[in-house]
């Protein structure tokens, strides 16, 4: 299979390499001369000084041919632009992307990229089996089971944190009713609060929408 | 009407004078505050022109900037990729109904505009050409 990659950084040299024994033909990019030196002298002229969100670029490393593009630059903007050249120019079948800020992850899948990898939802992944748990205590059922009291804790690296509570979107129906600080003090909800890392929530939640809810609040940048 | 501008270089700083010369309500932000002093000195000074020391690739920094009420985005970096990855966002993570970029290369040109995002080159005359984009108006 022929694969076009742009990058040849830290994810796309033992990307190739790895391409390469398993029996596939690659051509890198890479704007750096060095990281294509480097590629060179491993896999021989499999890979050139380029900027793949140029169409000649893509052109000169025959894109039009590949079965997939794969785009793991250190640049969102770029690894973006240039999957979407491959795909509206020369057909491309199959586009990869990395993401390095997962908030865009959800923006690549929706414009059309095939498969996105965050880089930093991996790391945070393999993290995660590490660090303490947040778990849900239900506290109370309420009006026959239907709704519940819940409480949680907001993770350190949780993606709410410094948002105001606002702008946070919870599950229809859910409703904060408490905030607490790290040091036991009770936000004032009235005031919008920003809502900071180890806040403790308590929640009323429709029963089949908690795991959701869950979800909003602890999940991890 | 309420427009965001994504980068203070000649582009942003020209168009944002020009949308508050019709009353237009302007929030600018870039990256690096050096580059918002190119604006109008009164304007910001006056809060006519907000600024925001912000990455404006971040939903967060847009989202602080009001785009959730913003009838315009107007991404101006002066890169074209990121400005298209900006207009995307607008466009699908918050619906933002006329989002109009600036760049310079031509491929990523026509295939911006087939996205449905208002593409103008990014040249001399590219102020007044959002402008017109942005208000259907003249300068």
């Amino acid at each position: 299979m022929y694969l076009v990659i742009a990058g040849g950084g830290r994810v796309g040299a033992p990307l190739a390499s790895s391409l390469v024994s398993e029996g596939h033909e690659v051509f890198i990019l890479d704007k750096e001369e060095s990281a294509v030196d480097a590629i060179q002298r491993e896999l021989g002229m499999v890979a050139s000084v380029g900027d793949a969100t140029v169409l000649r670029s893509l052109n000169d490393a025959g894109t039009a041919r590949a079965a997939a593009f794969i785009a793991v630059t250190d640049s969102d903007a770029d690894n973006l632009a240039a999957c979407q050249l491959a795909r509206s120019n020369f057909d491309v079948p199959k586009t990869i992307a990395t993401v390095r800020d997962p908030e865009n992850a959800e923006l690549f899948e929706r414009v059309g990229i095939d498969l996105v990898v965050s880089t930093t939802d991996l790391v945070l992944a393999n993290l995660a089996t590490a660090l303490p748990a947040h778990p849900l205590i239900r506290l109370m059922p309420l009006a026959d089971r239907t709704e519940e009291l819940v409480t949680l804790k907001i993770p350190e690296a949780g993606i709410t944190v410094g948002r105001k509570l606002s702008e946070v979107t919870l599950p229809y129906g859910a409703s904060i009713v408490l905030l607490i600080n790290s040091e036991g003090r009770r936000k004032n909800l009235g005031e919008d609060p920003e809502i900071q890392a180890e806040d403790e929530v308590v929640a009323l939640s429709p029963t089949n929408t908690t795991d959701e809810l869950w979800e909003v609040l602890t999940e991890l940048r | 009407m309420n427009a965001i501008i994504v980068g203070s270089g000649n582009v942003g700083s020209r168009l944002s004078r020009q949308l508050t010369d019709r009353g237009h309500q302007v929030v600018v932000l870039d990256i690096n505050a050096d580059a918002l002093r190119n604006l109008p000195r009164g304007r910001v000074d006056s809060g006519i022109i907000q600024v925001l020391v912000r990455d404006g690739s971040l939903s967060s920094s847009l989202v602080e900037a009001g785009i959730t009420n913003a009838e315009a985005l107007v991404a101006a970096t002066g890169i074209d990729p990121l400005n298209g990855l900006i207009a995307q966002k607008a466009k699908e993570m918050f619906n933002v109904a006329k989002v109009v970029t600036a760049v310079k290369d031509t491929a990523l040109h026509s295939m911006y505009e087939s996205m449905g995002i208002e593409t103008v080159k990014r040249s001399e005359s590219v102020a007044g050409q959002l402008m017109q984009s942005i208000t259907g108006e003249q300068d």
